[in-house]
């Protein structure tokens, strides 16, 4: 029996990480990926930024946080409307893995688009500016943990029944607009009255914004083990409700 | 004889739209069994129910004697799904297709590779392995999705309509390795709307229409049943397009209908007819180029089922029983 169940979970982990790879090779550079997952966070970067006189350091790490929030959220809603449209996701429904395991898989894509992503300006900023993190140890488990939970928040609205991906980016930008707000990345959570640091707790963002504070500038509201404790809890709370919802669109035929 | 596919009241509701209205039947191991129905008579519905794609609001499904919607799990790794659209990643090389649909229904490493060869070798796709899908053909696709649907050795296979669209050649080569595949051992569950199609392959076909099964039987018997519409096949030289009206007038035709340089005219008795159309020609100072009798087709008897006009494909939505608005996809 126990040996049953290890081997469906051997069968489960490695269709996950097929998925994946797939969804890396077929999707890393489409137009909506390119937009949605590279363009915006660094249009937002910018705006939010220039100007601001904000140091580099502080500026690199509002980046990473942006880079996973936005990166991570935007490939589930890019990647799977994108395959209802073309049939390939009915290949995957009709495969004998569990909905949970295809939602893993699409979990590590956007998790690993994040983290390519994220490596970017880090990299530049490591060799080419001479950035010195304060804990790169920290650093390595946190950008990939922070875009695993928002890869997940994606999911939930990709179980939007539809097979457009502007269907799913509109009522997903009318949710992350706001949390990125409401979090603090743009005013600290130390600056924030308590009303609005209270309010800051509701954004998963804030969690990831306050953990790359401690991993570059050596210094953050939280605890960072209660941000590395969050951000787990959060992939799961989101990957319950995603998985449900995807159920329930394909109850209706999607 | 073992049944594959067992149906009981099978129902699908799209809100207060019934696209398919408790259905049954039973599919036996080893057969190819056809479903017809016109655009929007449920078959595509009931495909994806039968595929796990989509859900039924009641009845049962159980494939090899497992609940589908309970327990998908054994009949999933016994099954291929060939949808209408090939539904391959075009972005990807064909090796590179297989490869991936081999490691989803989890084909042991070592097989992989001969196993995707030899299905590239046998779908004519072998030289082409390393070229991306999107430039492919739509009967070279059409070829790799059957592939995908078939590397991990299926007992059960679902084609939708799997050869609209192609040409003649790519066409006959599907039909081709559907028997094959048939001839192996694969029980074959054919979606069409190509009726000579089901005629061809088919052990039995269902007809399904307004959601609900109006027929199920092996082709020939179903031909039989409907006699009535035979029919007498005539070309005649001038052609000039004008004897279909005429033709019409002469005893016991019911109906003519123009297919290409012919005319179809049917009758309950084609035997009386044939004199009296040799007469016709006489008068016409026509030649017969050819002529013969012909037995119901199975087109004749889908159209007779399914209300349609002889000659004229036109789905007509039912109303008598207040319930069913339109058809299922």
């Amino acid at each position: 029996m126990s040996r049953g169940w290890i081997t469906r979970l051997q069968d489960e982990i490695s269709q996950a990480w097929a998925v994946a790879v797939k969804d890396v090779r077929v999707y890393y550079l489409t137009p909506p990926m390119i937009m949605f997952g590279l363009m915006l966070p660094l249009f937002l970067f910018f705006s939010f930024s220039i100007k601001r006189e904000i140091g580099l350091e502080i500026g690199l790490a509002r980046l990473l946080a942006l880079t996973t929030f936005f990166t991570a959220s935007s490939a589930g809603p890019v990647i799977i409307p994108l395959e209802r449209r073309v049939g390939t996701y009915d290949r995957l429904l009709t495969a004998p893995m569990s909905l949970t395991t295809l939602l893993l898989g699409k979990t590590l894509v956007g998790a690993f688009f994040a983290t390519l992503v994220s490596a970017v300006p880090l990299l530049i900023s490591i060799l080419g500016l001479g950035v010195n993190l304060a804990d790169p140890g920290l650093l390595l488990i946190s950008v990939p943990l922070a875009s695993l939970a928002f890869s997940a928040f994606g999911l939930v609205f990709a179980s939007i029944p539809t097979r457009s991906v502007g269907n799913i980016m509109m009522p997903s930008t009318l949710v992350r607009w706001p949390l990125m707000f409401i979090s603090g990345i743009f005013i600290p959570l130390e600056e924030m009255a308590p009303w609005a640091r209270t309010l800051a707790y509701f954004s998963p963002l804030t969690y990831a914004q306050d953990l790359m504070n401690h991993t570059v500038l050596g210094k953050g509201f939280l605890n960072p083990w209660i941000d590395v404790a969050i951000l787990p809890l959060l992939l799961i709370l989101f990957l319950i409700p995603a998985a449900r919802l995807h159920h329930r669109s394909r109850v209706l035929g999607y | 004889m073992e049944i594959a596919i067992d149906i009981h009241n099978l129902t699908k509701y799209y809100g207060d739209l019934l696209a398919v209205d408790r259905i049954n039947f039973q599919v036996k191991r080893g057969e190819v069994f056809g479903f017809l129905g016109p655009n929007g008579a449920g078959k595509t519905t009931t495909q994806r129910m039968l595929t796990t794609l989509l859900e039924p609001t009641e009845g049962r499904i159980q494939i090899y004697g497992h609940d589908l919607v309970q327990d998908p799990m054994p009949v999933k790794r016994q099954m291929g799904l060939v949808p209408e659209e090939s539904n391959v990643y075009t972005e990807l090389t064909a090796w590179g297709n297989l490869m991936f649909t081999a490691k989803l229904y989890r084909v042991p490493a070592g097989d992989r590779e001969p196993r995707a060869r030899d299905l590239l070798e046998t779908f004519g796709l072998w030289e082409k392995r390393h070229v991306k899908v999107e430039e492919f053909s739509k009967g070279m696709r059409r070829r790799l999705s059957i592939a995908m649907a078939i590397i991990h050795r299926p007992s059960l296979l679902f084609l939708d309509e799997p050869t609209p669209g192609l040409d003649a050649q790519s066409a006959r080569a599907i039909r081709k390795m559907i028997r094959d595949l048939n001839a192996e051992g694969t029980t074959i569950y054919l979606t069409t709307h190509q009726i000579e199609e089901a005629n061809q392959l088919c052990d039995r076909v269902a007809i399904i229409d307004h959601g609900q099964i109006a027929a199920i039987d092996t082709p020939e018997h179903l031909k039989a049943a409907f006699q009535k519409v035979q029919s007498v096949e005539i070309a005649l030289s001038p052609d000039g397009g004008t004897h279909g009206e005429r033709l019409k007038t002469l005893p016991g035709i019911r109906q003519a209908v123009k297919r290409g340089d012919k005319w179809r005219l049917y009758t309950e008795q084609p035997s009386a007819l044939l004199p009296r159309l040799v007469d016709y020609a006489e008068k016409q100072n026509a030649e017969i180029v050819s002529l013969c009798t012909l037995g119901p087709s199975l087109e004749d008897v889908f159209l007779q089922i399914t209300g349609q006009e002889i000659g004229a494909v036109q789905h007509k939505t039912k109303t008598s029983k207040g319930k069913i608005r339109k058809g299922g996809q």
